[in-house]
């Protein structure tokens, strides 16, 4: 720095540290009707930093008689994509004219970025492919290597912003492949831009400088991780995304809470890819790593500080959170389990169940091998305690009534966990979803059971838990998760009706069945309906008319629930003939609903195909027995 | 549920001064429903079509046959949901883009004749109608709230000196509300407007070098609409309540920090800066995944304070129209295309609750048996004694649908 006395160093050092001392501390003091003050005043700062260089670069080169003032390399735009990685070209970056051009890019740079932030887009373009060009006359070294990574990372969140995802894709694939290419090459800890702007005594350690240059590859990769997720390349950005998590573990540059809520969400992702094995990876490193945030604050403590009390309940919102990741994690691998077993009417198929047993020693093995390939969380102190919560639960489909048992209780174990924080009052949706989790496991759990009135007890246990809620909710506020409900409930009492029909039946091998067991099918068959009729009639105009057009998202419901309360009718038992005559017209009714509708509407014939097909027939058939039963009727008079 | 999907405009307003100053060019036409934006760097062939439910052209002045004016406005889309409120439903209507495209002028207007936006409109017609009652038994009430989500905290704006935020939560009974947010009773058009006047002063407001009032963040206008019928018969009241929300969103660039992003319908391209933000982008990463295996999952990154306050809205019992404001500065190219994208994904919105429905097979299987055995009893029985008329029809194997499937009043009661 030969030309520029030490004085006028240090003030541009001086007006460096307080640009950015205003963009990072004063900024977030600026009031809410002058948002930019701070940046803006860094803006300024900046622009005389560079005209200071600027007019610094004119002088020297003079000095040097010419040099790249003069610059006889044609300024040809670098254009990123095309894998120009700056390697091995143009000035070398520990060179005078190396460095020069690295401080006035680093300049440009914050100028850029300065420019973006207080929301104008173009300019913050301009300056940030100033840099680039800049930086297009060098090649990479450890002096301006995290330049070149930062500068693209902010063209590429940018370009996004504006929808060219092709582009910003382009600008940090680049970045990652020079990180790469510079940790194989070379290696040491880089120069931190911040440092070009610092005098000696002020340089940053070399542990320093790794953080920052890793920190800066770490955000690279969460933005390629978005762009993947914008290109709709799903794969690829959960890579990226589970990668950015375990740099951030590694490097420990992590918020417990907020790490651990993340890795949640991810399993979330494999568990619906039927990864149960990432999944379970994820929600234990989760749990691990959220109790590195520490104790839940207690009531008490919570009551004299507002501090404390926001931390007690941020600490049981977000560990009531991971436990509803775990809840999925149980029902989904109960679910996809009881799928791989069924037979074409949804029992238990036993000979699919042996041949699953026989081939789950392969499995195992398999489940060996890619625990050892995958990536893996954790860091020496949290690796065991994460590796021995796995151990709790398996990831391999359960394949009998036990196996399905001890994922059932791990879920249980976690609804309860996940019901302390939301509570009804407050949390009416979450506490209901979860409530509808635990029916769900509860269902997934007797399709395993093979003891028929234990089965039905399980059912018993869904009814009751979702029964009051959906008579007690408010029905304009909670519409959906009212017909959700009324829905199941409906299947539910179905479903029982069903087994108390086959236990009737097994006990007594005659047709006949008593009239307690009569009375208690009516009673369920009568329910089910009664919660069908309630699903159909919410979907009437507030004055309860009719739906003349069902929407895509309730049509097959609305068609399947006529279809089935069309069923329930024409299944009461009744030995009064006026009763059994009008069931059967209210069934015919219902199942000519489904085909007047598929009629007016031929859209709608695809989504209910056997059920309109069987409505056609029974719309054909029913009459005849009416009439026949009439006959009788006018008969016996 | 018929339409119930959001309704959608675009609206183009005039240069401001600054662009006159700097000689901008318009970049966006409008034709019947559709908007033309081109691209000011490849005027050729950077012409991009978006058709919406509306696209009003209030670039020009009322001169312009084509200028479509705040009263047009109001008729097309704050007139329908006024009706629909009176209906029951509830209803909402906001207003995005990018800051000092209009969406405010558009929203409240100015409080000169004929510059009123939507929200004064609405409230005036209500008033208008509700006075013309003359059905003794039948009773309006109305009351209002105005909050502010700045930052993701709820201010109250008509108790601007209350301190704090205030907590959102769900009652079984009540629904979604703000908790200690004032809600005043008003009985007519004047009571509305003093009320937003003094909400609208204690707005966030700042002053930035693309606009002068750039509104930092979400406004909403709740009117709670209560009517009352008697029957004289038996004495007893029945009520009918409609919510009716006015929002007024962020400026669109301000999507991150201000939370519109949170709305769920911004799934655009705009990259997170902060890692703090990482939970975002695994969220919806998750999200996408189990929409398309239909899988059942928990994505725990809570909804932004304005999806969760509206989730109702977009979907199920109520109407949603959502108006684009849209600046026709060539300057502002990339933004406005990013407005009229977002506004275009918006039309496929819905509400994601879906019934779960169990495989019912064994049903299907006993149903077919069951039909089985009828038509074996049947003949087994013979049918001399059933009509000829039903009898031809079975034979034929049975029509889609008998052509007499009796009296028509069958059909209207379930």
């Amino acid at each position: 720095m030969a030309s520029l006395s030490s004085d006028e160093w240090r003030a541009i050092c001086d007006k460096f540290t307080n640009a950015q001392n205003l963009t990072e501390v004063e900024s977030r003091n600026d009031p809410e009707n002058d948002p930019f003050r701070s940046k803006y005043k860094a803006r300024e700062l900046l622009r005389e930093i560079y005209c200071s260089l600027k007019s610094f670069e004119v002088s020297e080169g003079e000095e040097d008689g010419g040099g790249e003032s003069g610059d006889p390399r044609p300024s040809e735009q670098p254009v990123d994509g095309q894998r120009e990685d700056g390697f091995g070209q143009g000035f070398s970056g520990d060179s005078p004219a190396g460095l020069r051009a690295a401080k006035l890019g680093a300049v440009e740079y914050y100028l850029g970025v300065n420019h973006v932030d207080t929301e104008e887009l173009s300019a913050g373009q301009e300056h940030l492919m100033n840099c680039m060009k800049l930086l297009g006359r060098c090649s990479v070294s450890s002096e301006n290597v995290s330049l070149f990574i930062h500068v693209r990372n902010q063209l590429g969140i940018l370009w996004a912003g504006r929808d060219e995802t092709e582009t910003a894709q382009g600008f940090l694939e680049t970045a990652e492949s020079i990180y790469q290419h510079y940790m194989k090459e070379d290696g040491s800890p880089p120069t931190d831009m911040t440092e070009y702007f610092t005098t000696e005594e002020k340089l940053l350690t070399h542990q320093e400088r790794t953080k920052r240059f890793e920190l800066a590859y770490t955000h690279t990769m969460y933005y390629l991780a978005q762009v993947y997720k914008n290109l709709g390349q799903t794969e690829r950005a959960a890579t990226y995304c589970h990668s950015t998590l375990q740099r951030q573990l590694q490097l420990n540059q992590f918020n417990p809470m907020e790490w651990a809520l993340n890795a949640a969400t991810l399993s979330q992702y494999y568990i619906t890819k039927g990864r149960y094995m990432e999944g379970r990876h994820c929600l234990s490193a989760a749990t691990v790593i959220s109790g590195l945030a520490g104790e839940v604050p207690s009531e008490a403590a919570a009551q004299e500080s507002e501090t404390e009390n926001e931390r007690r309940e941020q600490l049981r919102q977000k560990r009531a959170e991971i436990a509803r990741c775990w809840i999925k994690y149980c029902l989904n691998l109960l679910q996809d389990a009881k799928k791989l077993l069924e037979d074409n009417i949804g029992e238990l198929d036993t000979d699919r169940q042996d041949e699953l047993k026989r081939a789950r020693r392969g499995e195992e093995e398999e489940e060996e091998k890619g625990r050892k390939s995958a990536l893996l969380f954790g860091s020496e102190d949290t690796f065991d305690s994460i590796a021995s919560l796995e151990e709790k639960v398996r990831c391999l489909f359960p394949l009998d009534f036990t196996e399905a048992r001890a994922v059932f209780l791990v879920g249980q174990n976690y609804v309860t966990q996940a019901k302390e924080y939301f509570q009804m009052d407050g949390y009416v949706t979450d506490h209901i979803e979860i409530l509808q989790d635990h029916s769900a496991l509860f269902r997934a759990l007797a399709f395993f059971e093979e003891d028929l009135e234990r089965r039905c007890k399980m059912h018993k246990r869904r009814v009751d838990m979702l029964e009051p809620i959906c008579t007690d909710l408010n029905a304009q506020y909670y519409l959906m998760i009212r017909r959700q409900l009324m829905f199941e409930l409906a299947e539910t009492y179905s479903e029982m009706m069903d087994l108390k029909l086959t236990l009737a039946n097994r006990q007594a091998d005659t047709q006949s069945l008593d009239s307690h067991t009569i009375k208690k099918f009516n009673h369920l068959c009568s329910a089910s309906a009664k919660y069908f009729q309630m699903f159909l009639d919410s979907l009437c105009s507030p004055e309860g008319k009719v739906p003349e057009h069902l929407e895509e998202e309730v049509l097959r419901p609305a068609l399947v629930a006529r279809f089935r309360v069309a069923r329930l009718h024409s299944r009461l038992i009744s030995s009064s003939p006026s009763v059994q005559l009008d069931n059967l017209n209210r069934s015919l009714e219902n199942y000519k609903y489904v085909v007047q509708y598929c009629e007016t509407h031929p859209e709608a014939a695809t989504t209910v195909e056997t059920e309109l097909e069987l409505s056609k027939e029974m719309v054909g058939l029913l009459p005849l027995k009416i009439n026949r039963l009439k006959a009788r009727m006018a008969a016996n008079n | 549920m018929a339409g119930a999907s959001v309704k959608v405009a675009v609206r183009v307003r005039p240069f401001n001064s600054r662009e006159t100053g700097r000689n901008a060019k318009c970049v966006i036409q409008m034709q019947g429903n559709t908007t033309c934006i081109s691209n000011p760097k490849q005027p050729k062939d950077g012409a991009k079509n978006f058709t919406f439910d509306y696209s009003y052209w209030s670039h020009t002045t009322v001169d312009d046959p084509s200028f479509a004016s705040q009263r047009q406005v109001y008729k097309d889309i704050g007139e329908e949901m006024l009706l629909h409120a009176f209906e029951g439903y509830n209803v909402c209507i906001f207003a995005y883009g990018q800051t000092g495209a209009g969406k405010s002028y558009t929203m409240m207007g100015k409080q000169e004749p004929g510059q009123e936006g939507i929200i004064p409109q609405l409230c005036e017609d209500l008033f208008q109608r509700t006075g013309e009652n003359t059905d003794p038994d039948l009773t309006y009430s109305v009351e209002v709230s105005y909050m502010e989500i700045y930052c993701e905290r709820v201010r109250d704006l008509l108790n601007p000196k209350s301190q704090g935020t205030l907590r959102v939560r769900e009652h079984p009974i009540l629904g979604p509300y703000v908790e200690d947010l004032s809600k005043l009773a008003v009985t007519g058009f004047t009571d509305i407007r003093d009320l937003m006047d003094a909400g609208n002063k204690a707005r966030t407001v700042a002053a930035t070098n693309m606009n002068e009032t750039s509104s930092r963040s979400h406004a909403v206008f709740t009117i709670v609409f209560t009517q009352k019928r008697r029957d004289q018969m038996t004495s007893l009241d029945t009520e009918k309540v409609s919510k009716i929300s006015l929002v007024d969103l962020a400026g669109s660039e301000r999507a991150d920090s201000s939370g519109a992003k949170g709305t769920r319908l911004k799934e655009g391209a705009n990259i997170n800066k902060s890692l703090t933000t990482l939970g975002k982008v695994i969220s919806a990463l998750a999200e996408m995944q189990s929409s398309k295996k239909r899988k059942s999952d928990f994505i725990p990154y809570r909804d932004s304070v304005l999806t969760w306050l509206l989730k109702e809205n977009l979907g199920g019992n109520s109407r949603t129209a959502m108006i684009a404001a849209l600046s026709p500065a060539d300057i502002n190219y990339e933004e406005t295309l990013s407005t009229l994208r977002y506004a275009d994904r918006a039309k496929q919105i819905r509400c994601n609750a879906v019934i779960n429905e169990d495989p019912n097979a064994k049903l299907i299987r006993e149903l077919k048996a069951e039909v089985e055995r009828l038509r074996n009893l049947l003949f087994s029985q013979g049918l001399q004694e059933l009509q000829q008329q039903q009898w031809h029809r079975w034979c034929r194997g049975f029509d889609p649908l008998p052509a007499a499937a009796g009296p028509h009043s069958q059909w209207d009661h379930a």
